[in-house]
């Protein structure tokens, strides 16, 4: 089958085009709640020419940050738009692809790290400039954008 | 020209139909105005940039579309774009799009098909669709080029058994061999892109007789 491969990082068993129907499913919905169109939060300067060795550290940080700060901020919003079902199975399948990355922590690494550190923290920074609600209803709206990175890792 | 904003019902069903990144707006005309020479203005929007932007050649169209593909040709942005319907003074609310992702949303076109028969295989060659260009100098964009992982459902279908199967592959050649000789196979072609499910585009079916076993001519002879 289809697996993950960030750099070093290789993640199997998820089929991505169940994160991608699940998505799909809430799109308009989703993306109809955010009013602050003129801010992109996953621009490209966060996501464009990462390298094998920094792709680990990024989707890690990435998907930590989604998990423990947007998914479960956005949680009471799925069960009112119904689209718990969707919800869950990305949260799911990100918490799947989270537990099977295991970045590595090596001296030698420290630059490669510090770059995708940098490239988080201007998705992060943007995030926090927003109203709370606002920033997670925008970024699990972007997770399609997310999704079509991931997709140049899997093979 | 500034018009009495809300007096006109909204232009309805606005979406993209977008298909190898040529991206039309269109719209279906407020309801209730049969009859009323209703025109339109339409206005884009780059996701994450600061405002809306007009389109001057859809300024006050009676048509209920518009080629924003020049606009919307930096693939891996988003966008959203909305029309209103003006009357003489009046004027409708704009009728707007959802997020538009043209590296997702758009429909692949089917693959060129090239068959070439022999007495038990078909030989298909397949050049994949284009980008969407503005003008006919500029050099073409395979779409392969665009999504590397590309792919085609190949089907065949030989018309004296009804029998079809099919075949999903990366390259470009591939020969179905084992075939029956004279006999006429028809062949359809769709391009596939793995990601979220997109409307899909087969080819024309074209058909081609596999040649007649040329033992069997010579033991006659």
């Amino acid at each position: 089958g289809q697996e993950f491969q960030f750099g070093p990082c290789q993640v199997e068993g998820v089929v991505l085009q169940e994160l991608w129907e699940a998505f799909q499913a809430m799109k308009d919905i989703v993306q109809a709640q955010d009013n602050i169109t003129s801010v992109q939060l996953l621009r490209k300067e966060v996501l464009q020419n990462v390298s094998e060795a920094e792709s680990c550290y990024l989707i890690h940080a990435l998907l930590e940050f989604y998990l423990n700060t947007v998914f479960k901020n956005y949680h009471h919003k799925a069960v009112e738009f119904r689209i718990l079902k969707s919800f869950s199975t990305l949260a799911n399948n990100f918490i799947v692809i989270m537990s099977k990355l295991q970045p590595s922590q090596e001296k030698e690494m420290f630059s490669v790290r510090e770059s995708a550190r940098r490239r988080f923290l201007l998705f992060q920074r943007a995030f926090k400039q927003l109203d709370r609600e606002a920033a997670v209803t925008k970024a699990f709206g972007e997770v399609d954008i997310l999704l079509t990175w991931m997709e140049n890792f899997y093979q | 020209v500034s018009c009495v904003s809300g007096g006109l019902p909204k232009p309805t069903n606005i979406t993209f139909l977008s298909i190898n990144m040529k991206n039309i707006l269109q719209w279906n005309p407020p309801q209730g105005l049969q009859g009323v020479e209703v025109t339109y203005s339409v206005q884009y929007f780059i996701y994450g940039q600061k405002k809306w932007l007009n389109k001057s050649e859809c300024r006050d169209i009676s048509r209920t579309y518009c080629d924003l593909s020049a606009e919307t040709s930096d693939y891996e942005r988003q966008y959203y774009a909305k029309a209103k319907a003006i009357w003489g003074t009046n004027c409708s609310k704009w009728a707007e799009t959802g997020r538009f992702y043209p590296f997702l949303e758009t429909q692949i076109g089917p693959p060129e098909v090239a068959l070439t028969a022999d007495e038990k295989s078909i030989s298909i060659v397949l050049t994949a669709p284009k980008k969407w260009k503005k003008n006919p100098e500029e050099s073409s964009i395979s779409l392969e080029q665009i999504y590397s992982n590309l792919k085609y459902n190949v089907s065949i279908h030989n018309t004296k058994s009804n029998r079809t199967w099919s075949q999903c592959v990366t390259n470009q050649t591939l020969v179905f061999g084992w075939l029956e000789p004279d006999t006429l196979y028809c062949v359809l072609v769709e391009s596939f892109v793995p990601g979220p499910p997109r409307l899909v585009q087969p080819s024309e079916k074209q058909c081609v007789s596999t040649l007649k076993d040329q033992t069997s001519t010579l033991k006659v002879k």
